[in-house]
């Protein structure tokens, strides 16, 4: 019997050797294929191709074409619409990627021998600092300095206000953290949870069978983590688009922030 | 598969940490997080959104259309509706204005006539008192004569003309 371990899931493998490229201020980067990186482009040409070929121009849309649209009027009316009003119309592109590369990167970690991309802390990080880089550009470029007016509490006594600043400044700063770990949390916890009752099905199973006897319980125990693996999947579905949701949801948060700062918020 | 880049998860601890492994999946992400942004940015939200506006502006277009073809036909409904209202109009006044002048037309033609018969009346009611005074005159030459030949065969007696007419002239406003 094969060893119960929940992280060879998450291990990474060479794929496609390539040679390191030296990148200024980096240094030397190994940018060898791995199965991390071949899903990532998987996942992209998934995107890409799901966008070339159901993206029709029909005047009366097909299904494929409906599904896009769908999904367009959920991003430009909920998020970009919904949430950073009538000057959210530029941010459609960015949390259109956003929500897609999430949700497809967190499906493909759930098709068999997939690999979880969003279970890594680089990637979620780097899309986080992506998302939170936005966010200061967008805010700088749109306000100059008055972007520091979002750590002022309004319609505060000075001296509380002094003293929220630092409170409000850490709540911001912490915002990249706190996106990259949700998304990095929840696929890990997903996918080891369904490993280790995955495990169960087949350690109970073994059990099971090995006599006559008590041992037959363990056949019952290997039944119900079954049963566990089943509704975690379907769970871990819910949660892949979800999270994928989340994410833009609270990109367009941050952005708003920014982009209406001089609205009131 | 090829080997494990590293034996990090052997030693129990999360691969993920792996700092190793975070430069290349990092640039990969970067490059395909902006390939796949370009492609929305530039390809697939303006084609979607594009997709979106026409067939709206094309519904409300048409509808406006509508609306507008709707009204067009309300106005030729009423335009046509007024013109029937002062044609028949026209026509009342011109069958009364015909009526009208038909009925003077026969009037002025009646008194015509009326004139013409009068003229015919009043000369015949002359030849008539004419006739009449001439019988009349007749009348009493014969009424002499009866009167003469009555006296001469009654009395053998030839009566005198003028006696008779004296004496018929005595007697006429008794018959008259």
């Amino acid at each position: 019997m094969a060893a119960i371990e929940p992280m060879e899931q998450f291990l990474i493998h060479r794929v496609v050797d390539l040679s390191p490229v030296t990148i200024p201020g980096l240094g030397a980067v190994d940018l060898s294929i791995t199965n991390s990186v071949l899903c990532m482009m998987i996942g992209a040409a998934l995107v890409s191709a799901f966008f070339m070929f159901s993206a029709k121009r029909a005047l009366v849309p097909g299904r494929a074409q409906a599904l896009v649209e769908m999904l367009y009027n959920m991003i430009d009316e909920v998020l970009t619409g919904g949430i950073i009003g009538d000057r959210g119309r530029p941010f459609l592109p960015f949390i259109f990627t956003l929500f897609m590369l999430i949700a497809i990167l967190n499906l493909i970690g759930l098709a068999p021998g997939g690999f979880t991309v969003t279970s890594q802390l680089a990637v979620t990080g780097l899309l986080a600092a992506l998302t939170f880089g936005t966010v200061l550009v967008v805010g700088f470029a749109r306000n100059g300095l008055g972007f520091f007016k979002l750590f002022w509490p309004s319609g505060m006594h000075w001296g509380m206000a002094l003293f929220l600043m630092p409170i409000e400044m850490l709540s911001f700063l912490i915002r990249p953290f706190t996106l990259a770990l949700r998304l990095f949390g929840n696929m890990l916890g997903g996918h080891v949870v369904v490993y280790i009752f995955a495990s169960f099905v087949i350690g109970l199973g073994a059990y099971g069978l090995s006599g006559i006897g008590v041992n037959n319980l363990g056949l019952i125990g290997s039944g119900m983590s079954f049963a566990m693996v089943v509704a975690l999947t379907a769970l871990d579905f819910v949660i892949a688009i979800i999270q994928a949701f989340v994410w833009s949801a609270l990109a367009c948060v941050y952005l708003n922030e920014v982009v209406n700062l001089d609205h009131g918020h | 598969m090829a080997e494990p880049v590293s034996a990090a998860a052997h030693s129990g601890g999360l691969p993920q940490l792996d700092m190793a492994q975070w430069p290349g999946q990092m640039v990969w992400m970067l490059v395909i997080f902006v390939v796949l942004y370009l492609l929305f940015a530039k390809v697939f939200v303006p084609r979607v959104g594009g997709t979106i506006d026409g067939r709206e502006d094309k519904i409300a277009g048409d509808i406006g259309e509508a609306r507008r073809l709707r009204d067009a036909a309300q106005a030729d409904a009423d335009a046509a509706a007024g013109e029937m209202a002062l044609a028949r109009a026209r026509a009342q006044k011109l069958a009364i204005d015909a009526q009208g002048e038909a009925k003077a037309a026969a009037a002025a033609r009646q008194a015509e006539e009326d004139a013409k018969l009068a003229v015919a009346m009043n000369a015949a009611e002359a030849r008539i008192a004419a006739a009449r005074a001439a019988a009349m005159v007749h009348v009493k030459a014969i009424a002499v004569d009866t009167a003469q030949a009555m006296i001469a065969r009654l009395t053998g007696v030839a009566a005198d003309a003028s006696e008779v007419e004296r004496a018929l002239a005595a007697a006429k406003p008794a018959q008259a």
